[in-house]
């Protein structure tokens, strides 16, 4: 196996393709009980339309399939269910859909072997009917109300729909209630085939292990599936300019709360590139709107906000955006003196003792990331579908500037590409 | 790992959790003392006020600013209801020198000294708290009462827990009430906090990398440390069995702008003595802790009527809750079911693999216990306020002791006292 030594935080990566391109990463962590292994496959949300290796023809599928396929993936051919299964191993089992990636996990003390597998087999052996996939809709249908339910959730998913026209990523992981009613088991198949390819996937194991030993137990458990072409996934194409300024939904909430989202139409293509932006763009945000900044004592002290808010920076294969929410009594308000300040800042030019505290600020958050077995798994594979090693980020933080962050700065911070989204009584 | 109690005054307690596992130190403070209406408000407000600023970094941009050049050191806060007490909790997290790009740093003297003057030096002018702080933090504290309602989940939950717990410190609102806000201010306050600290339980706790008699000389040579007085702490301990005054079975809808309906079931499980809360534990994992549990197979997986269905078991009060979120017109079903797996338990409707599926389920997170730094003091802060001291392993066999019998005899004790329901 490769081994990629990071002499910051201490941790070696062991990371193999095998010869079905199935890309293996383990990160050996000495002393702890807590074993973790994670399944991916680089297939979320925003793949609804795609040409299947060997065919001409375009196919597109309702939304929330990949979430759905999630659901079903646990079922298994003897009618047991391998949640269940890995449940009473005493494992802790779990997947998850993003946009760009659906996972399977667990995490242990014992019987990881066992569970290995358990995860191992369900997810190379998909076992739908359509009395399965009929019941799994009710429960789903909870879930998505459960998601109407939290004004976080509709907060952010609004401020997306007021930056994107077309993008897919403004689309809810889980589908509606009406799209996951089009959903049956032919198209998860049909997904699951073109989708849960090795070549298409990616395993994290972390843990106390020695790597060599690990890698062939995983290979012992793979089933030989022939060779598949490169799968054409089709995103339509977007626009440069914002959908709305605006966008306000109703809710019964105590405050107001407020999700602010600027559009980053300078997508980074050069992987070293993405995580430099990443990282400078942490460091603006926090420097902008963070603990110590003068925008977020005033707009505190005048009880204009109250809480702290959250400062992303989200990119993928075809988007990026900042976004900023918290809780505000007044938003629209807090919005205006918000862009005052940027204004302002990019007239003054970035304090040069504000940016080096902030950039050992944003370089320990890094540091943490690696105390936890989950952490580190979840951490490699979303970084991995992305084109990204982990380690990249503790490696590329000294090479930023402030004359980087001056740059970010102008760049990415217009005021035509920013919108406002409102949860309000 | 290896945890030590030292106590340095009566009253006051420092626990080290030595451990090589993590690039982090965590430092924490817990200030424990017994909840009450005529408090409640009050220990919410120094909670948030005690962020703003001491006596050596006057403002909260001061604070931060500091805790970010020592490498983004995570400073929080948190308020907690424990049993019949509330918990004030501070903490930073720091990276362990060894992690530091350049070295010679001695970040962890640095947040000790930080921690211990925020919480034990606040800033003052004129014999009280700043005006203009406690003002701006009375505003957050009326916005934290508001926004009860905001997670609809937990709104239902903390509905319950009121109406099981009517006239009783444990129906009190952690965050306290509004009405009561008003009736502060930065005198009284600083008075109120002068008596808090000096009766309330202590509790220090630092895991991590560390030299123990470095850190041990840095806490007894502190200043704030050393003007502390002794005291007999001003907590309660659990009672068993705990009194019930909602004796009848009641039922309560409340409507609300929702989309889903949310289900919440309290049960009280009226058990003599810490013991039998292993077996109490075991009881609420076949009921509805996990994957395999009868909630989750029977309300989700056989019927589809839910996402969530699950319960959890609040160990210091003894008390059990069944969440779950379903469609409204699907709520005498859902109810019946759940009644149902209640009843189930009693009459011992469950096998010895659910049994065995269990164990293996707690003694598995048990294990990771000292894999992560804030489970780890949580789980010693939870044997401080029982005055209990079980080791891991000793945890461990009292699971692996626990028989069928014994779960049934829990699921007997088990009493539904309030089905609260949110609708639109």
């Amino acid at each position: 196996m490769q081994v990629i030594e990071n002499l910051k935080v201490k941790e070696k990566l062991y990371i193999e393709k095998l010869h079905n391109n199935l890309t293996v990463m383990i990160v050996p962590k000495p002393g702890m009980k807590k074993k973790y292994m994670i399944w991916g496959t680089n297939y979320g949300s925003n793949d609804n339309k795609f040409v299947i290796p060997g065919e001409q023809e375009i196919t597109e599928v309702p939304n929330g399939v990949a979430h759905f396929l999630e659901h079903k993936l646990f079922e298994q051919k003897d009618g047991t269910n391998s949640l269940d299964t890995l449940t009473a191993l005493g494992v802790n089992a779990n997947a998850y859909t993003t946009n760009d990636h659906t996972a399977y996990l667990f995490e242990c003390t014992d019987n990881f072997y066992e569970a290995m597998d358990e995860l191992m087999d369900y997810v190379q052996n998909p076992y739908f009917t359509d009395e399965n996939v009929e019941k799994e809709k009710g429960i789903i249908s909870q879930e998505i109300r459960m998601y109407d339910d939290y004004p976080e959730w509709r907060v952010y998913l609004n401020a997306l729909e007021a930056m994107y026209h077309e993008n897919p990523i403004k689309i809810d992981i889980t589908g509606t209630i009406e799209t996951i009613n089009k959903i049956d088991k032919e198209i998860l198949y049909k997904c699951y085939n073109t989708f849960y390819h090795p070549s298409n996937m990616a395993i994290v194991i972390s843990g106390d292990f020695e790597p060599e030993k690990l890698l062939e137990e995983v290979k012992k458990r793979l089933i030989e599936k022939s060779p598949c072409g490169e799968i054409k996934r089709i995103y339509p194409d977007e626009p440069e300019d914002i959908v709305k300024p605006e966008i306000t939904q109703k809710l019964e909430v105590s405050n107001p709360i407020y999700a602010i989202g600027i559009k980053d139409t300078k997508n980074e293509i050069d992987k070293r590139k993405m995580v430099k932006k990443q990282l400078g763009m942490e460091i603006l945000l926090n420097l902008i709107f963070g603990r110590s900044s003068k925008l977020y004592q005033e707009l505190y002290k005048d009880g204009i906000i109250y809480g702290e808010p959250s400062l992303d920076y989200e990119f993928g294969k075809d988007y990026a955006h900042v976004l900023i929410t918290g809780m505000s009594t007044t938003p629209r308000e807090m919005y205006k003196i918000f862009k005052e300040s940027i204004r302002k800042l990019k007239n003054s030019g970035i304090n040069k003792d504000d940016f080096e505290r902030l950039k050992k600020m944003i370089y320990g958050n890094y540091v943490r990331e690696y105390n936890d077995v989950q952490d580190i798994a979840r951490m490699f594979l979303a970084d991995y579908f992305k084109g990204i090693y982990s380690f990249d980020y503790l490696e590329e933080i000294e090479g930023i500037n402030v004359e980087y962050l001056n740059q970010l700065l102008e760049e990415v911070f217009k005021e035509d590409k920013m919108v406002l989204s409102i949860v309000e009584n | 790992m290896e945890h030590k109690i030292e106590e340095i005054k009566e009253g006051i307690k420092f626990h080290t959790i030595n451990t090589n596992k993590f690039k982090t130190n965590l430092f924490a403070i817990f200030l424990t003392t017994k909840l009450n209406r005529e408090n409640v408000t009050k220990n919410a407000l120094i909670s948030m006020l005690l962020r703003r600023g001491s006596k050596t970094m006057k403002t909260q941009e001061e604070i931060s600013k500091k805790m970010e050049e020592l490498y983004g050191a995570g400073f929080d806060c948190g308020l907690d209801k424990t049993g019949n007490n509330q918990v004030l909790k501070f903490y930073i997290e720091a990276i362990n020198d060894k992690y530091l790009p350049e070295h010679g740093e001695n970040i962890l003297k640095i947040v000790l000294e930080s921690l211990l003057d925020i919480v034990f030096n606040p800033y003052t002018e004129d014999n009280g708290f700043k005006k203009e702080y406690v003002e701006q933090e009375k505003n957050s504290v009326k916005k934290r009462i508001e926004g009860k309602k905001d997670n609809k989940a937990r709104y239902a939950l903390e509905r319950c827990i009121e109406e099981m717990y009517k006239n009783q410190p444990y129906g009190i609102y952690k965050f306290g009430y509004e009405e009561d806000l008003n009736k502060i201010n930065e005198k009284d306050l600083y008075k109120y906090y002068n008596e808090l600290i000096n009766t309330c339980k202590i509790d220090l706790f630092l895991s991590g990398n560390i030299l123990e008699e470095e850190v041990k000389e840095i806490i007894s040579e502190n200043e704030n440390i050393k003007k502390l007085k002794e005291r007999e702490p001003f907590f309660e301990l659990q009672k068993f069995p705990e009194e019930n005054h909602q004796k009848e079975e009641q039922t309560i809808t409340e409507t609300m702008d929702v989309i889903q309906g949310k289900l919440v079931i309290g049960l009280n499980v009226n058990i003599e003595n810490e013991e039998e809360k292993y077996t109490t534990l075991m009881y609420n994992s076949i009921l509805g802790g996990s994957a395999n549990s009868k909630l989750f197979q029977n309300v989700r997986e056989k019927a589809h009527l839910a996402y969530v269905a699950s319960s959890s078991y609040y160990r210091f009060k003894s008390i059990i809750f069944i969440s779950s979120g379903i469609e409204v017109s699907n709520y005498e079903k859902a109810l019946e079911l759940i009644k149902q797996q209640v009843e189930e338990m009693k009459a011992g409707k469950f096998t010895d693999e659910d049994i065995e599926n269990s164990k293996k389920g707690i003694i598995s997170a048990i294990k990771t216990i000292d894999d992560e730094q804030d489970t780890g003091i949580t789980y010693y802060f939870g044997q401080e306020l029982s005055k209990s001291n079980v080791s891991e392993e000793e945890y461990i066999k009292k699971i692996e002791n626990i028989t069928k019998e014994n779960i049934v005899d829990i699921a007997n004790k088990v009493q539904i006292n309030t089905i609260y329901f949110l609708r639109d």
